[in-house]
């Protein structure tokens, strides 16, 4: 019985830090390849959301929704690089404020084109049960998606050329320039697979978190405070926080109120910042 | 003439401004007047911004958190003290104000004493305010006779009431306009004071370079922190007169809409004017008002956030920003004066005479030493346990190839770098964990490879900033500036900006700056680079004078200025001591060739 529960709170804190990680790892490629922090990426994530949701409503089976979600949000994705980041580049806190804006216009216009309200998606809920507890099936097969995600992304960076190149331009701009990689069409396909990534946790967790304008906001402090706390070695720092941080506040949320939980991830990384004012795997000598 | 007016055009065309309202407000429609001190108000919050972003270059979004708690909580007080005493403003504002310092100053803390990296800084503080959103959702408490329901908001807070006792009448909207005027024109003008005061000039300086900031011995932290705090309370005071204008509060005044439009407001008007947010509040304002009834009325956030973008990528100097390079052109350029430099001629009676000057009042040279100093990078080991003691008399050069961990040498005496293991002093004074500024308070002075120098700032000024750090008085540091600058033989450019000076000027620039902290241990790395041979040969005699009254260490490539300096050389060599004597011995150093030319067993 004691051991049921403590397995229960385990999968289900193990599930929402994966959720987490799911919703935060476009922005994290992002910012460990390009040095940006996107501060329209819940907006993104909105954006796949709303696309799965009208893509299923039009008759097209699920599975199917989610690349039609991730093809939207890359091309949008693109565009944006294209208009808004490549005049910014090197001015960070610029073009935070500028995707601000642009999370903002996102929203509203959301709000113009689908209302406030939106229908769930009629998924059937499947349960197992462990003691005398029963867990929904969908938010605990999320722990597999983010593994499959993170490895999807290691190898992307690692194995393919693009990734070579993304790689080389964030650790040495001017030597990749020289040997003859064009960085801004890197970063353009770097902003379009991190916003691409946003866009497939909006579709993936539609289930579960219906599509809403606001959504975005929902996972925009947990995501940001992931990113920042895990610092330039993104990737792994970024998985790492984010099992950390998010399953500790969703161990507090489960004996506590959310709120209570959402406080103490605030506080959780506040501490953390105060320890590692760069992030913690500022010093680390890995890379990604 | 227009010079005067364009230096006191922060100081007249507010005052007109705020005359012209005040004069303007008895006659002014009543809805009008209403709207608009809203405008006044949304100024204020955005001077707020101004403060510590245009200024103290740290983008804070969390300024609608101090505004929002500051407007609770000046509510909660004036609702309970308001309705038997009146007076409502004498309550609200300074408790709203000291409640604003409050939080933003224990936020400061933690960001700034922790020395938070500036993109984890922005987003915490973005992240509190978000944080405050959602918990104010449902926080529901009741304070006497207040009652803060969650998201039912917190009502019955009394408007502005000047009288005194349970009769006074809070004011009519037309005086509630001018009221609201009147503070905010005393907040701006002593807003404009501190900035320009010597506290001012430090924040300014800790935007323009930091590190230079820290290195002349400022306690950085305390200057951010208390910066912050002075921005929180402005903001916490713009959050109760909302709060008595409204009448009421909700968790909207968290909310992200809310928070996007106080870098607008400081954008249109100009960033680091200080007068300028109250212009873009009014512009913003003023344009939803007589066009918001239209196509466009409900669109508002759709509108603000396309306009945040465009003024990001195309008008980042704002309004006010825009008209003062308009202005400019039609001054004379204070930097011509940088063409016609005269050559630096060292006097050596004059500087010995400040140097000895300087050994009275800041005390006898320090030595400097280091016991197995080792610092790495990952796998790489620029100081790698070099122990070696620095004493006054003679210059100590240290030479190497590239990359042989000179100035990493260097940056970690300085403190710039944390040793791993081993210990530095300062004399018997273990210093080895000291903050930088605390060092220089002990008597380094450091002058790093790149020059550094306060660009925006006049030479002057730059050298007055060094002085005022260890004297802390503004005539001595007067005195002490004015005699460097003489002997630097820049009186001519005294008025040009740091940055229209030529990289050898700039370096002279920056060790006079260092002369100016009086300091016991000098370290100066490549302070040659860029220099022509006539200023080389002047170098080379300060350098020398220098160190018969302190301990000099230099860094350099310039073999033949380290000839001239007839000083201990020290030869590093991938992070370890190599060799050591003088020059020429080392230059019949079969070994020392060796890694200087890439040859041989040794390389």
């Amino acid at each position: 019985m004691e051991l049921d529960f403590l397995a229960t709170v385990l999968l289900s804190s193990l599930s929402s830090a994966s959720i987490l990680l799911i919703a935060t790892l476009g922005l994290a490629v992002v910012y460990g390849l390009m040095g940006v922090i996107n501060l329209a990426h819940g907006e993104f994530l909105m954006v796949g959301a709303y696309s799965a949701l009208t893509a299923t409503q039009i008759g097209l089976p699920y599975p199917l929704a989610i690349p039609i979600a991730v093809a939207m949000t890359m091309l949008i994705g693109a565009i944006v690089e294209l208009l808004i980041i490549r005049k910014l580049y090197g001015r960070l806190f610029d073009t935070m404020l500028a995707t601000w804006g642009l999370g903002m216009v996102f929203n509203q216009l959301a709000v113009l084109i689908f209302g406030t309200v939106s229908p769930g998606i009629g998924m059937p809920q499947w349960n197992f049960q462990i003691g005398d507890y029963s867990l929904a099936v969908y938010p605990i097969a999320m722990i597999f998606v983010a593994a499959v995600m993170l490895a999807f992304v290691y190898f992307l960076m690692t194995h393919t050329v693009y990734g070579m190149k993304a790689r080389a331009s964030i650790q040495e701009p001017q030597m990749a320039q020289a040997i003859g990689i064009d960085s801004s069409r890197v970063n353009t396909m770097t902003f379009a697979i991190g916003s691409g990534l946003a866009g497939f946790a909006g579709a993936i967790l539609l289930p579960i978190i219906p599509a809403t304008p606001s959504m975005g906001l929902f996972f925009a402090v947990k995501g940001f405070l992931t990113v920042v706390v895990a610092g330039p070695v993104a990737l792994t720092g970024s998985a790492i926080t984010a099992l950390g941080l998010g399953g500790g506040a969703s161990v507090t949320a489960s004996f506590m109120t959310s709120v209570i939980g959402d406080v103490f991830f605030f506080l959780m990384t506040a501490f953390l910042l105060w320890l590692y004012p760069l992030g913690i795997s500022a010093k680390w000598r890995r890379k990604l | 003439m227009f010079e005067k007016l364009h230096n006191n055009a922060g100081l007249i065309f507010p005052l007109i401004a705020a005359g012209a309202a005040l004069a303007f407000s008895g006659s002014l429609d009543p809805y009008l007047a209403f709207v608009a001190t809203s405008w006044v108000i949304f100024g204020l919050l955005g001077l707020s911004l101004d403060v510590i972003w245009g200024r103290g270059g740290f983008l804070s979004l969390a300024q609608t958190a101090f505004y929002g708690l500051g407007g609770y909580f000046g509510a909660v007080v004036a609702i309970n003290f308001a309705p038997s005493l009146g007076l409502s403003l004498l309550w609200a504002l300074p408790s709203a104000f000291v409640f604003g310092a409050l939080i933003a100053a224990a936020l400061g803390y933690l960001i700034f004493f922790s020395r938070m990296g500036e993109l984890q800084s922005t987003i915490l503080s973005y992240t509190f305010t978000l944080l405050l959103w959602s918990v104010t959702q449902t926080f529901k408490i009741d304070i006497g006779a207040a009652v803060i329901g969650g998201d039912n908001g917190l009502s019955n807070i009394p408007g502005i009431i000047l009288g005194v006792g349970e009769e006074a009448k809070k004011l009519k909207p037309n005086a509630a306009f001018a009221c609201v005027v009147f503070i905010s024109a005393v907040v701006y003008f002593f807003t404009r004071w501190l900035m320009r005061s010597n506290f001012g000039k430090i924040v300014d300086c800790i935007r323009i370079d930091i590190e230079k900031t820290e290195l002349l011995g400022y306690d950085i932290r305390k200057f951010q922190v208390l910066n912050f705090a002075y921005s929180g309370a402005v903001a916490g005071l713009a959050g109760a007169l909302f709060a008595l204008w409204a009448n009421y509060l909700n968790p909207s005044i968290f909310s992200v809409q809310e928070a996007l439009l106080v870098p607008i407001y400081v954008l249109v008007g100009g960033l680091g004017t200080l007068a300028g947010p109250f212009l873009g509040a009014l512009i913003i304002g003023a344009l939803s008002f007589w066009l918001g009834g239209g196509a466009a009325g409900g669109q508002t956030t759709l509108i603000l956030g396309a306009v945040l973008i465009l003024l990001v990528m195309f008008l980042h100097n704002g309004f006010l920003g825009a008209l003062d390079n308009l202005w400019r052109r039609f001054l004379p350029d204070p930097n011509d004066a940088a063409r016609d430099a005269g050559a630096v001629k060292i006097d050596t009676d004059v500087l010995d005479q400040i140097l000895t000057e300087a050994a009275k009042q800041a005390g006898p040279a320090k030595s400097l030493s280091t016991d197995e100093a080792f610092k790495k990078f990952g796998g790489v080991i620029p100081v790698n346990r070099v122990s070696r003691e620095f004493t006054p008399g003679k210059p100590y050069s240290l030479i190497g190839p590239n990359g042989a961990g000179k100035s990493s040498f260097l940056k970690t005496c300085v403190g710039i770098y944390r040793p791993e293991g081993g210990t530095i002093r300062l004399d018997q004074d273990d210093i080895t964990r000291t903050q930088i500024f605390d060092r220089v308070h002990k008597g380094m002075g450091v002058k790093n490879q790149k020059p550094q120098a306060f660009g925006d700032n006049t030479v002057f000024d730059n050298l007055w900033i060094a002085a005022f750090a260890r004297t802390k008085d503004k005539a001595a540091a007067d005195e002490t500036a004015t005699r460097i600058l003489t002997m630097l033989g820049m009186e001519g450019q005294k008025a040009v900006q740091a940055s229209a000076l030529s990289h050898g000027q700039q370096q002279w620039l920056d060790i006079g700056m260092v002369l100016c902290l009086a300091p016991r241990v000098v370290l100066l790395d490549e302070p040659a680079a860029g220099m022509t041979n006539e200023e080389t040969r002047e170098l080379s005699l300060l350098v020398r004078t220098l160190a018969k009254h302190t301990t000099v260490v230099v860094v350099e490539h310039d073999m033949e200025f380290v000839r001239t300096l007839e000083g201990h050389v020290t030869v590093l060599h991938q992070g370890k001591l190599f060799a050591e004597g003088d020059i020429d011995t080392l230059r019949a150093n079969d070994a020392v060739l060796d890694i200087y030319l890439g040859r041989g067993e040794h390389v």
